[in-house]
C-alpha cells in the first residue's frame, strides 16, 4: 500500500493505494495517521478511492486510527470507498461509525 | 499441486506462523478459484475468506509462534472450490467471539475475521483436531448462472 499526504487548509487528505491489510496496509495506516496526530492534525480525510481491499485487521486499523483521532478531539472521515471496500464497510456496519463522502470539496467543507 | 482425479486439482501448503505469509495463500486460493471457474470477484471473496481463515491460525490458533505451522489445503472441482486451514495451537472457541456488528462492539479493533468468512463462502465448519489444534473448512459453490468460462475450460 502507499499513502501520500495533502495538506488542504486545516484537512489532511490522505490518499491511499493497494490494500489494507495485515502485516503491511495496516501498519502503514497506523504510522501515517499517528504522525499527522502527534504532529497537531486533527481533521483527517482517508482517500480510499484506490484501495482495492481490506482484511480485518486493515479494518481494525481503520476503526483504530478513529479511535485514536477521537481521543486528540480529532476525526477520521472516508472518501471514496469503492467496491469490496465499500461492500466490508457495509457488512462491518461501519458505515455506521463513518463520516463517508463521494465528493472530495463535500468532505472539506464538512469538518 | 496435483490432480486428484480427472476433475479435481488439489495444493497443500505448510506455512511457518508468520503474517507475512497470509498474501501468498491469498493468491494461491485465488488462482485456484480461478481454475474451478469462479469470476474474478468471486475468486477475490474467497481469497478474503481464506485470508481471515489462515490469520486467525497463524494469530488465534498459533500466537504467531514460529515454531508452529499452519496447513493449507485447497481443493478446486468445477464450480466448487474447498479450503481446510489447521492451526497447531491450542484451539479456540469459535461460539465464543461477540457480534462485530452489534452497536456495542462497531468500535473494537479486532474480532471480525468469522464476520468475513462467513459472507464470502457457503459454508465455515470448525473441527477440532483429536491431537491439537483448529481445522477450519471453508466451502464454496458457484451455481451455473455464476460460471465463469475461462480461456483453457472445456479443451
Amino acid at each position: 500500500m502507499k499513502a501520500t499526504v495533502r495538506q488542504i487548509g486545516k484537512v489532511s487528505v490522505v490518499d491511499l493505494s493497494g490494500k489494507i491489510t495485515i502485516g503491511e496496509g495496516d501498519v502503514l495506516l497506523r504510522e501515517k495517521v499517528s504522525e499527522l496526530l502527534e504532529g497537531g492534525q486533527q481533521n483527517i480525510l482517508l482517500n480510499l478511492e484506490k484501495v482495492g481491499y481490506m482484511d480485518s485487521a486493515g479494518i481494525g486499523e481503520l476503526v483504530a486510527c478513529y479511535k485514536r483521532a477521537k481521543e486528540k478531539d480529532g476525526t477520521v472521515k472516508l472518501l471514496n470507498p469503492s467496491g469490496k471496500v465499500f461492500d466490508l464497510l457495509q457488512l462491518t456496519k461501519l458505515e455506521e461509525v463513518f463520516e463517508t463522502y463521494k465528493d472530495e470539496k463535500e468532505a472539506l467543507v464538512s469538518y | 499441486m496435483h490432480n486428484t482425479s480427472a476433475t479435481a486439482t488439489s495444493v497443500k501448503l505448510v506455512l511457518p506462523s508468520d503474517v507475512k505469509l497470509v498474501d501468498l495463500v491469498h493468491a494461491a486460493t485465488e488462482k485456484m478459484a480461478e481454475f474451478a471457474g469462479f469470476d474474478p470477484d468471486e475468486s477475490l471473496n474467497v481469497g478474503l475468506a481464506l485470508r481471515e481463515a489462515v490469520i486467525n491460525a497463524i494469530v488465534h490458533g498459533n500466537h504467531q509462534d514460529p515454531g508452529l505451522k499452519v496447513h493449507v489445503t485447497l481443493v478446486a472441482k468445477k464450480r466448487e472450490l474447498t479450503a481446510r486451514v489447521r492451526d497447531e495451537g491450542n484451539g479456540f472457541d469459535p461460539d465464543s467471539e461477540p457480534d462485530p456488528t452489534a452497536e456495542e462492539n462497531l468500535l473494537n479493533t479486532s474480532g471480525r475475521g468469522l464476520l468475513l468468512m462467513r459472507a464470502f463462502v457457503d459454508d465455515v465448519k470448525f473441527r477440532r483436531c483429536r491431537d491439537r489444534g483448529m481445522e477450519i473448512t471453508l466451502t464454496k459453490k458457484l451455481n451455473q448462472t455464476q460460471t465463469h468460462e475461462t480461456s483453457n475450460s472445456g479443451s
